[in-house]
């Protein structure tokens, strides 16, 4: 029947129009509050637009198209210097997602085993992904501080020296993808979720064959896992790459520019500064890199995803 | 499938509905309109919300042609969310500025280019106001100074006479340092002179220098330095302010008085005097404002120098926003707002000081505001009166940058994260100042 047109009854086309219609605040609601300003956005950065030009009787010059003014303008004018806000968000990114998916799947695999107070000890890995991401970060700033904070203390009283950790350049990203990966509990549900479904059928063949859990674990349950490892690493990546609180409630993109992510720079510049061209181009920007990694990350799923199905 | 279709066209009514409301305008919603409405906003907590609705609430009665409202948003989001505003066209019309951008919002048209105070017979005086290209564009509503503050209660523990409550006493820097290690102990009360003293453990540090970026500005003065330049088209940053900034840092640095501070937050007071592990700190008069939060017993000084006397002021302006309707009348609240006698609360809570010459010079008015406000009182009110109020008119007090300066909050967004390496000893301030020089030249030149 490939290739035949089937004639739609007139059911059909009336349910068609019914979904066409209830489809529409979907629709509306993407386009006002997604598309058009991620259009828009993307406009605004080939403008010297600024907050100033909407004012009634603005004293600014009218806004115009600078081409890409902007874009040359963020890489080159020293207070934005934004070369180094990207290399900053890979690095906390990269550092961020690598770490959290290990640390994660590692939680996952001792809570997915038979042990006293799984249920509590679920809860608790849970529970610092719904605390809200200011107050944590305020709190972490309290226990990792230099003097007086409790992390020092406990380094001190063991013998350590003191860490700087926030307050330092080679200490605050590692800091931060500590916090980061505390935080990551949504990651642990889910991969909890996935090793629940990996068929015990092939775990319990391979253990009469005589594998032990190490090589069951190697062969069984990470190439059925590679699926969850992928969507956990891919939500990972684009939360990682947002990061945006620790520099707002505590670092302000330092030491340095240690920390300067590029969310908080686009904020500063777009928002507090008022300049939404130059906002605007660091976000264009911002949203092609965030799709690179994320495309990198697809092309290199397809050599090491495992579908037991085959892919569709 | 009629009742679906039904259903499916009242839904979709209900939403074009709710968006054609939502965007449209409220601004007549209980208008009173033989009156001029205007909207005023501030920034601050729950108690300053309350003060100063019970000035506008005074406002109101007393007369009849302006009704006032209070907007009031975050500290943290002020400046944001009035941008946020002004592009949705519903920006208040006048309000509370955020000091470090006040000319460049000016420039930029968010705020009128207009005097309040034009053909008044008074005004602010000179070290509270903002100008652009010697015109002035705002006023502080309440001025500042910076003090010295101490646990008195410490100094009477290590047998060290309190700090010095006038200028011509005031400690010269290296014995502000001596008298800091005396008043630095360890666990077992040995002070920093002691050859016993143990730098491990640490229970009380003598000085907590404010290192908030703009609080550094002072001891650059101090030293014959400059963070600008007089008429704020250049960012100076020279040698002697440099070698100043490094004398900060070297206090906890070098002489191990005063704690690590790398000044990523705004929390000087409640880091040091205030959290009751550190003898004395420098904090703005508004520092009489937390006294009130504890019972330690404060006392306050004049600030140390270092080759000079020098002291900034602040306190933050008020303004009428461009797209007001009513200009004037926003002008004249404006001017009824900044007088102290109408705007009391802050004064007597002691947030601010007042404004004007006359409450500095004439006895009446300085005992009103000093000696029968308990907060000031109790820190010792002649001390607080040659300590603080006579500082606000001496010639070495001098407006900090952002009174004269454009693009000071970007030179914060750029100073703030890179003195944290100054701060914790990884570079010299000079090597931190001169690898953001290029940044701080285009920010003050917006170029």
């Amino acid at each position: 029947m490939a290739g035949k047109k089937k004639k739609k009854s007139l059911m059909e086309k009336k349910e068609q129009r019914a979904a066409y219609v209830f489809l529409i605040p979907a629709f509306l609601g993407l386009s006002l509050i997604t598309y058009i300003p991620l259009l828009a956005a993307m406009a605004i950065g080939f403008t010297d637009l600024r907050t100033g030009h909407f004012v009634r009787n603005r004293v600014l010059p009218p806004p115009r198209f600078v081409g890409f003014d902007n874009f040359v303008e963020i890489f080159t004018n020293p207070t934005i210097d934004f070369l180094n806000s990207i290399g900053v968000t890979v690095y906390y990114a990269l550092f961020a997602v690598i770490s959290s998916v290990f640390y994660s799947f590692f939680i996952a695999i001792l809570l997915n085993r038979k042990i006293p107070g799984r249920a509590i000890l679920r809860a608790i890995f849970y529970l610092p992904y719904i605390l809200p991401a200011a107050a944590v970060m305020i709190s972490w700033h309290f226990l990792l501080r230099y003097e007086g904070g409790l992390i020092n203390y406990f380094l001190v009283n063991l013998g350590f020296e003191r860490s700087h950790f926030l307050s330092a350049s080679e200490t605050v990203i590692p800091s931060l993808v500590m916090i980061a990966v505390w935080q990551c509990g949504n990651l642990i549900v889910i991969f909890l979720a996935g090793l629940q479904n990996v068929p015990r059928v092939y775990l319990e063949a391979a253990e009469i064959d005589g594998a032990n859990f190490l090589k069951r674990f190697r062969h069984i349950t990470v190439p059925c896992m590679t699926p969850i490892i992928f969507f956990n690493m891919l939500m990972s990546l684009v939360v990682s790459l947002q990061v945006v609180v620790p520099a707002l409630s505590v670092t302000r993109g330092g030491p340095g520019k240690s920390s300067m992510f590029m969310t908080f720079l686009m904020y500063h510049v777009g928002f507090r500064e008022g300049d939404l061209g130059k906002g605007s181009a660091i976000s264009f920007i911002f949203f092609i890199l965030a799709a690179i990694l994320a495309a990198i990350l697809f092309m290199t799923s397809k050599s090491w995803i495992f579908y037991e199905e085959g892919e569709d | 499938m009629k009742i679906k279709k039904i259903l499916a066209l009242i839904l979709t009514a209900v939403m074009l509905m709710s968006i054609v409301t939502a965007c449209g305008s409220s601004s007549d919603y209980n208008c009173k309109c033989d009156v001029i409405q205007l909207e005023f906003s501030i920034w601050g907590d729950e108690s300053e919300r309350e003060s100063t609705q019970g000035a506008l609430d005074v406002f109101n009665a007393m007369q009849s042609d302006i009704f006032v409202s209070l907007v009031q948003i975050p500290n943290e989001q002020y400046g944001e969310r009035l941008r946020t505003l002004q592009t949705a066209n519903n920006m208040p019309d006048c309000g509370m500025i955020d000091e470090r951008t006040a000319i460049g919002w000016t420039r930029e048209g968010l705020i009128k280019k207009i005097d309040i105070y034009e053909g008044q017979p008074s005004r602010p005086f000179a070290g509270i106001t903002f100008s652009d290209g010697g015109q002035p564009i705002g006023y502080s509503i309440g001025s500042e100074v910076l003090a010295l503050w101490f646990n008195r209660d410490m100094f009477d523990a290590a047998g060290v006479p309190y700090p010095p409550t006038t200028l011509d006493t005031a400690w010269q820097w290296d014995e502000f340092i001596e008298v800091a290690k005396l008043l630095t102990l360890d666990a077992n009360g040995n002070n920093l002179n002691s050859p016993n003293f143990d730098a491990t453990s640490i229970v009380q540090y003598g000085v907590y220098v404010n290192q908030w970026a703009w609080q550094l500005e002072v001891w650059a003065l101090s030293n014959g330095g400059r963070w600008y330049s007089e008429d704020g088209t250049r960012a100076v940053f020279d040698d002697a302010a440099i070698e100043a900034m490094q004398k900060v840092y070297d206090l906890h640095l070098v002489h191990g008085v005063a704690p690590f501070n790398p000044a990523q937050t705004d929390d000087g007071w409640w880091d040091s005097v205030g959290a009751g592990n550190v003898a004395m700190c420098t904090e703005g008069q508004w520092a009489t404002g937390f006294t009130m939060f504890s019972d330690i017993n404060y006392g306050v000084g004049v600030l140390p120098y270092m080759k000079q006397q020098a002291n900034i002021t602040a306190g933050g302006p008020v303004g009428v926003f461009a797209d007001t309707k009513h200009p004037e009348a926003a002008a004249t609240f404006l001017r009824w707002y900044s007088d102290p006698e109408s705007n009391w609360a802050p004064i007597l809570d002691g947030w601010v000081m007042p404004n004007t010459t006359d409450w500095f010079t004439e006895e009446a008015k300085l005992t009103r505001w000093i000696d029968e406000v308990p907060n000031r009182a109790r820190l010792d009110a002649r001390a607080f009166r040659t300590a603080v109020a006579d500082v606000a008119l001496h010639p070495g007090t001098v407006p900090t940058g952002w009174y004269y300066t454009p693009g000071t909050d970007q030179i914060d967004r750029v100073l703030i994260p890179a003195l944290v390496e100054a701060a914790n000893g990884s570079k010299t301030v000079k090597e931190v100042i001169e690898s953001v020089r290029p940044a701080l030249e285009a920010a003050v030149s917006g170029n």
